[in-house]
């Protein structure tokens, strides 16, 4: 006989899997749905909102420069992030906890009181221009608000965590007689560091850039509030689209540009990393 | 302890080894001190035994050889030289860790070369090196592999070749051969001698284990604390221990209680608690009358059936045979087990042997009884 | 202000509005008294909240629950509805009250309903609704840093250009201040190019380019001291001890009402005039005036708040006016010509 309820093991999966179904697959589905409409009372299906996005050349600009934010705040995310972990593994426990307290807390505030601290930090009579100007450094004050370079800064400050949790987490599971092993064969510090600790840290390390990446690029408030409108990204794009025009089909067509465009990023990091974690673990 | 410099057979077979000093060294984690003032003098070619419980600061004189670890206090010496002031990467000192330490992202082969490129050598060089090294420890078939598909052996094997392709001057192990089973721990131990001894190589071996630092060690320093309790060569420290943790450190000892009855010209009479009188040699710092443990191993007392003034009454317990030796227990008068070791003969031994008393050649030590 | 957050609010209900789904905001079975009315999100919810809600159960026991949505929500949710509208009584500004005009969302209104009809300019109530509140637009700046500006085109030359914060068509005073600008340089109610062109040759000593919600903290911290804002936000700055002071430019400053209407289909048509009867009386009027709401009244009697640029709610229906009718059609494509322009 059967018996009448036989659990297996993808079953306990199935309310996750339904969750996951509802919750992502779902919403995900209806978007793709909603972007195949002409017009923005959703009569008319058809392909004329993708063929009016992707006919405007301003479309790729917009992709590049949002891609481009992403790659640029991983960038210094890592020259600042990765130097800050080495330094974090050295330190002794107690001055540990102190530093992963100050790397945390831009976590536990909210996005909004991130943000608007940042333009108290780079206003033109911000933190930064009344320090140069006092110091004599400038005669002006600078234009760091509303500029890439602001966003950038403040992007990297905020980000940082993302970055460094999965690097200090990776980093402090590798045994650290490596190093001193590296050291007695007569590696200098860089060699260790590029021949060790950097290919034994590339899991933390992607798994980094992969989260920055996808919350420098959707980060809709830093980006529209410190960046300003005139630097336009996907998710400025998506909100006119969305909340101001009302033209859902077009905010469809803006979203799923972004999700794709991200992903696909995404993919080809996690697929380093992939190959990197091979190494370590087992 | 400043030991005198003795002269060992191996070292002088090697004149192409380095001496290494380390003097009054002294290391502190906080408030802690891990490496009390220690001070040990190594021959060219020599191998060191650090033997010692469990934190008492094998690893971290180690560390201080191998420059991770910056001491409080001290110097270390290699030629004579101070090498203190030179960062762990140009003190050409191999080292085997505890754990291995290989590189889990490198395969064998790069394992050992890892140390040449370092040290910017011609890869041909550095391929026929290789091959060399990983030969001598038996792994030319494991190049290719990983060292999570190695087992812990064939990891500690890797760790020695990469330890010793970059020839380094002095080698330090640290219990290199704990993970390993009974059997490939001796394959290793004489193995590790053997290329010691073809290289000529100082070497420091960190052990938990007294019958490998008696079997491989030219000198053994038992460590206790911190500090070095006793600096000798195995049979020194076996026959002739300083101290009493020296004593029950190494080798399996009966303790037996008494006072010191007369003193005369280096020997005692020791009146034992057990029963009976003792000449033996005594250590300086003696007094008549203070109060004394005599230590003697099993294999240096004897049963009787008689008794007589340099014998004492025990009550006859178990008796084992292990291996080609008979292992009895018995109890003395006022308490003490002790373990009497005989020779196994075909015929089984007599019984009703009720006394105790030293064997002719018996060199037992005696200490102060601590308080 | 808008709050900065409630995009995240805003989409979740207004997706599920445009995909036709079941509203979130289920029809509860109310015992006999009470009302569902819309406000904004943000500084009308927490007036409404405070201030109308218990006068309304107070005055007519009728329990009042407010359902904090943008107005194209609003619209979105009542289509979605078809006839059983999920609330009572709409909050809209002049673009989205004729999208819901055009969409037959209201019911007919009868002013002649209201014992306060008398205390109302007759311009501000018509067969679909009545004005709750009035918006006027026009210049701020800050007086400690730069002069006092006269006009729309003022703000594209020095002193004042390098000091300017501008925004785009996202809002209704965005919207209105760039058709006045425009009017400036020949360009009309449907036309903005002119004031798109002028303002792209002066971008970059422009001091700022934002996002309508930024703007008020722009200002305050100093990053532009010139902006086009309406008088809420003047006092809602200035209640904060912000330098700012309020101009109405030569050519006149805008003006704009804010409507309330009765949805089609309603149960509630009796409470709903009650409701709508309260909220333009002099009591509740003249309340919402106070600090922290600051809003403009339109019932005669209630006393104008001080600092404002009209003396009498005559004087502010005689300020411009524009057509949103006109207007609606046309800001899709001028909110993407705004990207495109003023885009580094
Ligand atoms: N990094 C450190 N920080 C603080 N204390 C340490 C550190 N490393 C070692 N110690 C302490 O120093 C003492 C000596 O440690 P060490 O590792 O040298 O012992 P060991 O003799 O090698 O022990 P084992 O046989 O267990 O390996 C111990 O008490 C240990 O707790
Ligand atoms: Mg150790």
């Amino acid at each position: 006989m059967r018996p009448l309820l036989k659990f297996s093991e993808w079953q306990l999966a199935l309310p996750l899997g339904l969750a996951f179904v509802a919750l992502f697959l779902a919403p995900l589905m209806l978007l793709v749905g909603v972007s195949f409409f002409d017009d923005e009372k959703l009569t008319q299906p058809g392909v004329a909102s993708w063929a009016k996005y992707y006919g405007d050349p301003f479309t790729y600009k917009v992709i590049a420069d949002t891609l481009l934010l992403g790659v640029k705040t991983v960038c210094t995310t890592v020259l600042i992030g990765y130097p800050l972990a080495l330094v974090y593994l050295d330190l002794p426990a107690r001055w540990q906890r102190v530093l992963l307290f100050i790397i945390v807390m831009p976590l536990l505030l909210s996005v909004v009181v991130r943000t608007f601290a940042w333009i108290v930090v780079l206003g033109r009579e911000g933190l930064v221009n009344q320090l140069l100007l006092s110091l004599g450094v400038i005669s002006e004050p600078l234009r760091l608000l509303q500029t890439e370079l602001g966003l950038v800064i403040s992007l990297t400050q905020i980000e940082m965590p993302l970055m460094l949790l999965p690097l200090i987490s990776v980093m402090s599971r590798l045994d650290p007689n490596l190093r001193d092993a590296s050291a007695a064969l007569g590696a200098s510090r860089w060699r260790t560091l590029f021949t060790v600790i950097v290919p034994l840290s590339m899991p933390g390390l992607v798994a980094g850039c992969l989260l920055v990446f996808a919350s420098s690029t959707t980060a809709f408030i830093s980006q529209t509030v410190i960046g300003g409108v005139r630097l336009i990204y996907l998710p400025l794009v998506i909100w006119q689209q969305a909340l101001i025009v009302f033209h859902w089909p077009q905010a469809a067509v803006a979203s799923l540009s972004l999700v794709v465009s991200v992903l696909s990023v995404i993919a080809a990091l996690s697929w380093l990393g992939r190959r990197s974690t091979g190494y370590v673990h087992g | 302890m400043q030991q005198q410099r003795q002269s060992s057979t191996v070292a002088t077979a090697r004149p192409a080894g380095r001496t290494l000093d380390v003097e009054d060294v002294t290391v502190r984690y906080g408030l802690a001190l891990a490496v009390d003032g220690v001070s040990l003098s190594i021959e060219p070619g020599e191998v060191v035994a650090l033997l010692g419980p469990s934190g008492c600061g094998k690893t971290t004189l180690l560390r201080v050889v191998a420059g991770f670890v910056r001491q409080a206090a001290g110097r270390v010496r290699v030629d004579g030289a101070p090498i203190d002031h030179l960062p762990a990467n140009r003190r050409n000192v191999g080292i085997v860790f505890q754990n291995y330490a290989l590189f889990p992202h490198m395969t064998v082969a790069e394992n050992v070369a890892y140390g040449l490129r370092a040290r910017g050598m011609k890869s041909a060089d550095i391929e026929a090196r290789v091959a060399r090294f990983l030969g001598i420890v038996q792994l030319e078939g494991f190049r290719e592999r990983l060292p999570r598909q190695l087992s812990g052996g064939q990891q500690q094997r890797v760790a020695l070749a990469r330890a010793l392709a970059v020839e380094p001057s002095i080698l330090l192990l640290d219990e290199p051969f704990a993970a390993l089973d009974r059997n490939l721990r001796l394959d290793m131990q004489i193995e590790v001698k053997r290329l010691q001894r073809v290289l000529g190589l100082t070497t420091i071996l960190v052990t938990h284990d007294q019958d490998e630092a008696m079997s491989v060690a030219d000198r053994i320093a038992v460590m206790n604390q911190g500090r070095v309790e006793q600096f000798d060569t195995p049979l020194t420290i076996y026959d002739r221990p300083n101290t009493l943790f020296v004593n029950g450190f190494i080798g399996t000892t009966n303790l037996l209680g008494g006072h010191i009855a007369a003193l005369a010209d280096g020997h005692a009479t020791v009146t034992l608690d057990a029963g009976a009188t003792l000449q033996v040699a005594a250590p300086a710092g003696l007094a008549s009358g203070a109060p004394v443990l005599l230590s003697v191993r099993p294999e240096q007392l004897t049963l009787s059936a008689e008794g007589g003034p340099q014998r004492w009454p025990i009550e006859p317990g178990l008796s084992l045979p292990l291996g080609s030796q008979l292992v009895h227990e018995a109890r003395t008068s006022d308490g003490v087990f002790l373990k009497i070791v005989e020779p196994r003969r075909p015929v089984p031994p007599p019984t009703g042997r009720s006394y105790c008393a030293l064997a002719p050649d018996a060199r037992p030590s005696l200490f102060p009884r601590p308080t | 202000m808008t709050s900065l957050r409630s995009p995240t609010r805003r989409s979740l209900l207004a997706g599920t509005a445009a995909l036709g789904g079941a509203s979130l905001l289920p029809r509860v079975a109310f015992a006999k008294g009470s009302l569902i009315a819309t406000t904004y999100p943000g500084t009308w919810e927490d007036a409404y909240r405070t201030v109308v809600m218990p006068a309304l159960k107070k005055k007519d026991d009728i329990d009042l629950e407010l359902a904090p949505l943008f107005a194209m929500d609003q619209v979105g949710k009542a289509k979605a509805a078809r006839g059983a509208p999920p609330f009572d009584v709409f909050v809209l500004d002049p673009g989205p009250r004729i999208v819901a005009l055009e969409g037959g969302l209201f019911e007919k209104f009868d002013g002649k309903k209201l014992t306060n009809l008398g205390k109302i300019p007759p311009s501000l109530v018509d067969d679909a609704g009545v004005c709750v509140g009035a918006q006027v637009v026009g210049i701020a700046y800050n007086p400690k840093k730069v002069p006092a500006p006269k006009g729309w085109k003022d703000l594209l030359v020095e002193p004042w250009v390098s000091r300017l914060g501008l925004t785009g068509f996202q809002t209704t005073f965005g919207t209105s201040s760039l058709i006045e600008l425009s009017k400036q340089f020949g360009g009309s109610l449907t036309n903005v190019e002119p004031a798109l062109a002028e303002l792209k040759k002066v971008l970059p000593k422009v001091a700022a380019v934002g996002l309508p919600a930024a703007m008020p903290g722009l200002f305050q911290q100093g990053q532009c001291d010139v902006m086009y804002t309406n008088t809420q936000t003047v006092a809602t700055l200035r209640g904060k001890g912000i330098d700012i002071a309020f101009v109405k430019p030569e050519s006149g400053a805008i003006a704009f009402f804010t409507t309330m209407h009765i949805a089609k289909g309603t149960a509630e048509l009796a409470n709903a005039y009650k409701y709508l009867d309260l909220v333009v009386s002099k009591e509740i009027q003249e309340a919402l005036t106070k600090p922290p709401y600051n809003f403009l009244p339109i019932n005669k009697d209630a006393v104008l708040p001080p600092d404002l640029p009209m003396k009498s709610l005559d004087e502010m229906t005689g300020y411009v006016q524009h057509d949103w009718a006109k207007i609606n059609p046309l800001r899709a494509s001028w909110i993407e010509k705004f990207n495109k322009e003023m885009a580094k």
